[in-house]
C-alpha cells in the first residue's frame, strides 16, 4: 500500500483541517487551542519517527520518500512540537486568531515536509510557495498590526521576487536540459555546467532557496521580519524553516554532481560574504531578535560551506548542522519567549540580572550561545567541526580559516549577551521569572541535548551520513 | 575499549566532572559546604596526579596508563588518554595549582557556587588537554578550558575586569581559530581517517611542506596562549583583572597549555616544520624575554609586574623549545613546571595582600615585611625563584635552557642571559619597594596570614624547594620522553 508512505503529510493536513474547523467556532478559547495543538504536535513527532525507515516513490516519481527526507521530516515535526510547546503564553497574537495561527503552523510544516521529499521542479516550487505563503501570513498576524503588517509585506515582496528569479532559473535549466525531474537533471547537468545557461540557470534556481536560508544577498528581509513577527513565529522561521531550506538546498546542489568551478566559486563567495556580513552587522544590534536574524545569516554561511563541499561528508555535515541549528536557536528563543512574557520584543539590555531572576533560563542561554558560537563540548561545535572537515577534504583551507575568524568575531556579540545575563545588574529590582514545571523540564532537556549530543555525536553523525547517501 | 588497569587518567577527569555536578546540586547558601566539596574533589585530583607521577615506570618509558575508546569510529575520533614524561609534570602541576587555588579562595563570599562550578569546568579542560593524545579531544579540551574564563574574570575580577576578560577570551579564541584549521588540515592530509596523535606522528605521514605549513599555524595558535611576543598583550591585562585563584590557574597552568600544545601537536606531528621554523621561534622567544623584563621594570601595579615577568619566563620556555635539542626540551618542560608553581605562589601571595589592603599599587604599599612578614616571605621566595636563585626549581629550568641555547644560538643566547640581569633588577626593585622601605601606616594593623590560609602557599613553596634541591626527580621523568623523541627524529 503506497499511501503508507504519505502518512506524515496526510496527518499534518488533517491537523490543519482540525484548526480550520476550530477557527469557525464562535468562542475564543486559547487554552483549548493550545492543548489541541500540543497534542497533535506530539502525535505528529511519533508518526514521523515511526515512518523514518520507509522508502519509496509516489506521484509519477515526483515525490521520493527516503531516509534523507524522513530525517528532515522528523526534524520538522520536532521543530513544530517545540514551537507549539512555547505557545502557552501566545501574547504576540490576538486571541481570536489563535486557531488560524496553529492552522498556518501546521500547513507550513506540511509544506516543508512536501518540500524535503519533492524531486520534481514543479512540486518543489509548489511546496516552497505553500510554506512561504503560510509564513507571510503568520508574520502579519502580530498583535501590533503596524509592525506585523510591515514585516509581513516586506517578507512577501522579497519572497515573490526570489520566487520570480527562481522561476526564471528553472526555465533556463529546462531549456538547456529538457529535464524537470531531479533524477534526470543529475544525469544532464554535470555535462552542461560549463555552459553559461546551465550555471546561471542552476544559480538562479538556487536563489529561491537562498532566500529561505537568508543567505546574502537575500537576507534583507530577515532582520525586519524577525523583529516584526511574534516571538513564536520568529522562532519558527529561525528553526523549522531553516531546516527545510538546508534540506532542499542540499538536494539541489547534490544534483550538480561534482559541481563546476563557477558554481563553487559563487557558493564560496556567498558563504564568505554571508558569514562576514551577518557577524559584523550583528555586533551593533540592540534587539535580541534582530541580532539573532543576523546570526542566522552568518550561520547560513557556515551551512553553505558544508553544502559547497559537494561530497558525502559535506552533505552529512549540513544535515547535522541543520539539526544543531534547530536545537540551539530554539533554546535561545525559548528564553526570549519566557523573558518577554508580554509578547513584546526583547532588548539585549533587558536580559540584565537574568542569572538571579531565572538561573535555569540564564544557563540555557549560556549553553545555547556557546553552542551558536561553536565552542565545545556542544552540538554547535560538532556541527562546525564536521562542516570544516568536509571542506578540508576538498582543500578549502582559506575558507575554513575565514570561517574560524568569523567564529571569533561572532563570539564578541555572543559574549555581550552573556555579559548582560550574568554580569550587569538591572536598574531596578525585577521580580523572578516563574516557570511552570513542563517548561523547566523542556529547558533542562534542551541544555542536555545540546551538551550530550555535543559530547556523544556518534549516532547522529551516522544517521546523517546514511541520510546523505540517499542523495546520489 | 582498552584499559590497561584502573583508568587513573579518566578518574582525574571524572573527579573534576563529579565535583562540578555536586557543586551544582548544593544550594547556593551553603557556602562552607561548597568549599569543602571543592577541596575534597580537587584533593582527589592532586592525590591521583601525584600517584601517577610516582607510579610511572621510568625504566620502561613510553606511553603508560593508556586508555583507549573509539568515540566516533566513522571519522576516526578516539578517546585516547596516556601519560608520558612530557605530560606527567604538567598533570602534577595542574593538580597542585588546582588544589592550592581552591584553598586560596577559601575566603570568597560572592556567588561562591558559580565560581567553584566554573573553576572546576576550567580545570577539567586543562587536565583533559594534558592527558589527551587525540587531536579532536585536544581541541575540545582547549576550548573547554577557555570559555569559563570570561565569566570567571568578568564577574569576580578587579581592575578593568570586563575589558580584560573580553580581550583575553577573544585573543585565545583567535588562537583556536588558527589551531582548528591546521588540525583538520593534518587530519585530511594524512588520509588515515584518524585524529590519533600516536598514529599521525609516524615519520613520513606528512610531507615536509605540509609540516612547515601546519606548524606555523599551530605555533602561532598555541603560541598566543603561551604569550609568545607579539601575541602576549592579553596576558598582563588578563592576569591583572582575574581573581586570585583564576590568576594562579591561568598564569600557572593555562599558559603552559599553549607551550604544551606547541610541543604535543606542533612538534610531535610536524618535526620538520619545527626544525624549519625554530630560528623564528628563538627570535620571538628572546624578544619576549627581553621585552617582558624591560616593560616589567616600569610597572606600578604588582600584578602587572608578575604578568610581564610571566611573559619573560614563558619566553625561556619558548627558547628551550626552539633549540631542537634534548637539553632544550628538558629545560622547557622543567621551566613550564617551575614557572607554574612559582607564578601560582606569586599570585597567591598577592591575593592575600590585595584582600587585606585593597591595593596592588607598589607606591601605596611599602614596608610590608614588617607588617606581615609571613605573607611577604611567600612573595619574596617567589621573586627569588623568578630571578633564578639556585635551590629553587626555576633555576634548573633556566639553566638547562640557556645551556642548550648557547650551543644552538650563541649570540642570541648571550642576549637572553643579559636580559636575565634586567629581570633580576626588576624583581628586586619590586621586592624592595613593596616589602622594605618606609611602611604605609594605613596598613599597620593588618594581621599576618593565619596558618589555615597559609597552607596553600606553603605547599607551593615546598614544591619549589623540593624540585630545586632534587631536580633529578623531574629531569629523569622528562628524559624518558625527550630522549626517545629526539632519537626518533629523521
Amino acid at each position: 500500500m503506497k499511501w503508507f508512505l504519505f502518512y506524515p503529510e496526510l496527518y499534518y493536513f488533517a491537523g490543519g483541517l482540525v484548526f480550520l474547523f476550530m477557527s469557525m467556532a464562535k468562542q475564543n478559547n486559547p487554552r483549548r487551542d493550545y492543548f489541541t495543538a500540543l497534542f497533535l504536535a506530539v502525535l505528529g513527532v511519533l508518526i514521523c519517527l515511526a515512518s523514518i525507515r520507509q522508502e519509496g516513490v509516489l506521484f509519477f516519481q515526483a515525490y521520493r520518500v527516503d531516509l534523507f527526507s524522513q530525517v528532515f521530516k522528523v526534524l520538522l515535526s520536532i521543530g513544530l512540537f517545540l514551537i507549539v510547546s512555547i505557545c502557552s503564553n501566545l501574547n504576540g497574537v490576538a486571541g481570536r486568531y489563535h486557531p488560524e495561527f496553529y492552522l498556518l503552523l501546521f500547513v507550513s510544516t506540511l509544506a516543508m515536509m512536501l518540500l524535503v521529499s519533492s524531486v520534481h521542479i514543479l512540486s518543489i516550487y509548489l511546496a516552497l510557495e505553500l510554506s512561504s505563503y503560510s509564513l507571510y501570513i503568520l508574520v502579519a498576524l502580530r498583535n501590533d498590526e503596524q509592525i506585523g503588517l510591515e514585516a509581513g509585506l516586506k517578507f512577501f515582496l522579497v519572497g515573490i521576487f526570489a520566487s520570480a528569479v527562481m522561476l526564471f532559473g528553472v526555465a533556463l535549466l529546462y531549456s538547456t536540459t529538457q529535464a524537470t525531474y531531479l533524477t534526470e537533471l543529475i544525469k544532464a547537468l554535470p555535462g552542461i555546467l560549463d555552459a553559461p545557461a546551465g550555471v546561471i540557470g542552476l544559480l538562479l534556481t538556487l536563489c529561491g532557496f537562498f532566500f529561505k536560508l537568508a543567505v546574502f544577498p537575500f537576507h534583507f528581509w530577515a532582520p525586519d521580519v524577525y523583529q516584526g513577527a511574534a516571538n513564536q513565529v520568529t522562532a519558527y522561521i529561525a528553526t523549522a524553516s531553516k531546516v527545510a531550506a538546508v534540506a532542499i538546498l542540499t538536494r539541489m546542489v547534490a544534483v550538480s554532481g561534482d559541481g563546476s568551478i563557477y558554481l563553487v566559486h559563487v557558493l564560496v563567495t556567498l558563504s564568505i560574504v554571508s558569514m562576514t556580513v551577518g557577524n559584523l552587522a550583528a555586533i551593533v544590534q540592540q534587539d535580541l531578535k534582530r541580532l539573532m536574524a543576523y546570526s542566522t545569516v552568518a550561520h547560513a554561511g557556515y551551512v553553505l560551506i558544508g553544502i559547497l563541499s559537494m561530497n558525502a561528508a559535506g552533505f552529512a555535515a549540513a544535515i547535522f548542522y541543520a539539526a544543531a541549528l534547530l536545537i540551539m536557536k530554539f533554546t535561545v528563543f525559548l528564553v526570549v519567549v519566557k523573558v518577554a512574557d508580554d509578547g513584546g520584543n526583547l532588548e539585549v539590555s533587558q536580559l540584565t540580572g537574568l542569572y538571579r531572576r531565572a538561573p535555569l533560563l540564564a544557563m540555557a542561554l549560556m549553553v545555547s550561545i556557546f553552542s551558536l558560537a561553536g565552542i565545545p563540548p556542544t552540538i554547535g561545535f560538532t556541527g562546525k567541526f564536521l562542516v570544516f572537515t568536509a571542506a578540508m577534504e576538498k582543500g578549502y583551507f582559506t575558507l575554513i580559516l575565514i570561517g574560524m575568524i568569523n567564529v571569533v568575531i561572532s563570539l564578541y556579540y555572543y559574549l555581550l549577551i552573556l555579559k548582560a545575563a550574568y554580569l550587569l545588574e538591572p536598574d531596578e529590582i525585577l521580580p523572578g521569572i516563574q516557570l511552570s514545571i513542563p517548561i523547566k523540564v523542556l529547558t533542562g532537556a534542551m541544555i542536555l541535548v545540546i551538551v550530550v549530543v555535543g559530547i556523544f555525536p556518534r549516532h547522529l553523525i551516522e544517521l546523517t551520513r546514511a541520510a546523505a547517501q540517499m542523495l546520489n | 575499549m582498552e584499559f590497561a588497569g584502573f583508568p587513573f587518567l579518566t578518574a582525574i577527569l571524572l573527579s573534576c566532572v563529579i565535583g562540578f555536578f555536586v557543586i551544582l546540586i548544593i544550594p547556593e547558601e551553603r557556602k562552607g559546604q561548597i568549599k569543602w566539596v571543592s577541596a575534597f574533589f580537587s584533593g582527589i585530583t592532586l592525590i591521583l596526579s601525584v600517584y601517577l607521577f610516582v607510579a610511572y615506570d621510568k625504566s620502561q618509558a613510553g606511553l603508560q596508563f593508556v586508555e583507549k575508546y573509539r568515540w566516533v569510529a566513522s571519522i576516526g575520533i578516539t578517546y585516547l588518554n596516556a601519560a608520558d614524561g612530557f605530560n606527567l609534570p604538567m598533570l602534577l602541576l595542574t593538580g597542585i595549582v588546582f588544589f592550592t587555588g581552591v584553598l586560596t579562595m577559601w575566603e570568597l563570599e560572592y556567588r561562591v557556587k558559580e565560581f567553584f562550578a566554573l573553576y572546576f569546568l576550567l580545570v577539567t579542560g586543562v587536565f583533559g588537554l594534558f592527558m589527551s593524545m587525540d587531536l579532536f579531544f585536544i581541541f575540545v579540551w582547549y576550548d573547554v578550558s577557555l570559555f569559563p574564563m570570561y565569566l570567571l574574570i568578568a564577574v569576580w575580577g578587579s581592575t578593568r575586569k570586563e575589558y580584560g576578560a573580553m580581550k583575553l577570551t577573544l585573543y585565545l579564541l583567535a588562537g583556536s581559530a588558527l589551531i582548528l584549521p591546521a588540525m583538520i588540515y593534518l587530519y585530511v592530509k594524512a588520509g588515515l581517517n584518524t585524529f590519533d596523535v600516536t598514529v599521525l606522528m609516524h615519520p613520513g605521514t606528512f610531507t615536509p611542506f605540509e609540516q612547515k605549513f601546519a606548524f606555523i599555524f599551530l605555533f602561532i595558535g598555541f603560541g598566543i596562549l603561551a604569550a609568545v611576543w607579539p601575541f602576549h598583550t592579553w596576558s598582563p591585562d588578563g592576569h591583572v583583572a582575574a581573581p586570585t585563584s583564576v590568576s594562579m590557574v591561568h598564569a600557572g597552568v593555562l599558559m603552559k597549555i599553549g607551550a604544551f600544545g606547541v610541543l604535543r601537536v606542533g612538534i610531535f606531528l610536524c618535526p620538520q616544520g619545527w626544525q624549519f621554523w625554530s630560528p623564528l621561534m628563538a627570535v620571538l622567544a628572546i624578544i619576549g624575554i627581553v621585552y617582558g623584563a624591560f616593560v616589567g621594570l616600569s610597572q606600578t601595579d604588582l600584578k602587572y609586574c608578575v604578568g610581564y615577568s610571566s611573559v619573560s619566563h614563558m619566553g625561556i620556555v619558548g627558547l628551550g623549545l626552539a633549540t631542537v635539542s634534548v637539553d632544550g626540551l628538558n629545560g622547557a618542560v622543567f621551566q613550564m613546571f617551575a614557572h607554574g608553581i612559582m607564578t601560582a605562589l606569586f599570585f597567591s601571595a598577592i591575593g592575600y595582600i590585595y584582600d587585606r589592603t585593597h591595593t596592588k599599587m607598589i607606591a601605596e604599599l611599602g614596608g610590608l615585611s614588617r607588617i606581615m612578614p609571613v605573607a611577604s616571605s611567600y612573595f619574596i621566595v617567589a621573586a627569588m625563584a623568578g630571578i633564578g636563585v639556585p635551590c629553587l626549581a626555576s633555576f634548573w629550568g633556566e639553566l638547562m635552557v640557556f645551556i642548550a641555547a648557547f650551543k644552538t644560538y650563541p649570540v642570541w643566547g648571550t642576549l637572553a642571559v643579559c636580559a636575565l640581569v634586567v629581570s633580576a633588577l626588576f624583581m628586586l626593585r619590586v621586592v624592595q619597594r613593596t616589602f622594605y622601605g618606609p611602611q604605609n601606616e594605613k596598613f599597620a594593623q593588618i594581621p599576618d596570614v593565619p596558618f589555615g590560609l597559609g597552607i596553600p602557599r606553603m605547599v607551593l613553596l615546598a614544591v619549589l624547594v623540593i624540585f630545586g634541591l632534587f631536580p633529578s626527580l623531574m629531569f629523569d621523568m622528562i628524559e624518558t620522553a625527550s630522549i626517545p623523541f629526539m632519537n626518533g627524529l629523521p
